[in-house]
């Protein structure tokens, strides 16, 4: 490879330093937006992955794409759901990898400050989240994004259409669906 | 039946901690005997549950470290994509290079096979016999095109190479 000379590297440096000017908001605008973000899009990757470290790196791959992305939104719901989209996708990736370890995130959440403080029964909680956490590894992984979006994240089916890409008014049947499966999946290992 | 009116009650029921025990005894008992609404009292607090035990027991980096990362990321990018030009031309030059002195090459092997032509070629200028010099031109039509294709190609790019470092 030619050399390059100081100039050519000082004029890439200089193009360099411009990436921060790539990116589709300011500092300060960014530290409001993660601070509110980032633990449900944890959540969100940490269960629909089922390895918290996991989650940890898609996290940060999470909101690089989103930072780099030219996308234009219309308000902070909009730029939600953009950024659950892409973990949404990023999980999907992940899926194509050997299957998770339900029990291994179920193990990682019983640690101590993981349980609830007001139930006071930490192990039956651990329990219902285990059986949680196998059940959903029963489910699609479509099944698992809308059952999650819509109930522990509580996202309008409207939403959830946009974060998933998928029509608002078929929403609706899907969710039936995954939910009678979860539920009947939960009723089953409740017995 | 997918969907009942009270769906959305039993969810909210449900997301601000009132379900089962602080939840109205009309709601339960329209629970009991709603299948759409029995799933979602078993499924919903299930996934709620879970969600803020997974958020209390979350650790994300502060906004500080994922912006530092994305900056130095972006910079790593920025320099590879400002350096793919170059490599593109490099390359372009090398391969003209190559064909460039795999013309001449061939050119100079056939000008060698024809050297009494060209021997012809200086008696025809010397008699400047006009029709024999414009069959001796089109035979040769393909050779000269080649020259001054291969000129136009090189010629671009030794000026890019010549001027990239200014």
């Amino acid at each position: 490879m030619r050399d390059m000379t100081l100039t050519g590297l000082e004029r890439l440096d200089a193009g360099a330093a411009d990436a921060d000017a790539t990116f589709q908001m300011d500092e300060d605008a960014f530290r409001l937006f993660y601070d509110r973000t980032a633990r449900p899009v944890w959540a969100y990757l940490a269960r629909m992955t089922g390895d918290p470290r996991l989650a940890d790196d898609l996290l940060q791959e999470a909101y690089y794409r989103f930072l780099r992305a030219r996308a234009t939104h219309d308000d902070d719901a909009h730029r939600r759901n953009y950024l659950f989209r892409i973990a949404t996708n990023l999980a999907h990736d992940v899926r194509r990898r050997p299957r998770l370890d339900a029990a291994a995130l179920a193990d990682t959440d019983s640690a101590g400050d993981a349980a609830d403080p007001r139930s006071g029964d930490v192990a039956a909680d651990t329990a219902r989240r285990l059986d949680l956490a196998r059940a959903m590894s029963r489910l699609k992984p479509r099944e698992r994004d809308l059952l999650w979006l819509a109930y522990a994240q509580g996202s309008s089916h409207g939403e959830i259409a946009e974060t998933l890409g998928l029509k608002t008014s078929s929403i609706k049947m899907l969710l039936f669906r995954a939910r009678r499966r979860l539920a009947a999946l939960l009723r089953e290992r409740a017995r | 039946m997918t969907e009942c009116p009270r769906e959305a009650e039993v969810f909210e029921a449900v997301a601000f901690g009132r379900w089962p025990a602080h939840a109205g005894a009309d709601l339960q008992a329209h629970v009991a005997g709603c299948p759409v609404c029995r799933d979602v009292a078993d499924v919903a607090p299930a996934l709620h549950g879970d969600r803020q035990a997974l958020m209390r027991a979350s650790h994300p980096p502060t906004a500080g470290v994922v912006w530092w990362r994305a900056t130095i990321r972006a910079r790593a990018e920025a320099t590879r994509t400002a350096m793919q030009p170059i490599t593109l031309w490099q390359g372009i030059a090398a391969a003209s290079i190559v064909g460039v002195v795999a013309a001449l090459g061939g050119s100079l092997w056939e000008w060698s096979r024809t050297a009494d032509r060209i021997g012809g070629l200086v008696t025809l200028l010397a008699s400047r016999d006009a029709a024999s010099l414009a069959s001796f031109g089109f035979e040769h039509a393909a050779l000269v095109l080649l020259v001054v294709v291969t000129c136009l190609v090189l010629a671009p790019v030794a000026l890019y190479l010549a001027l990239s470092d200014d």
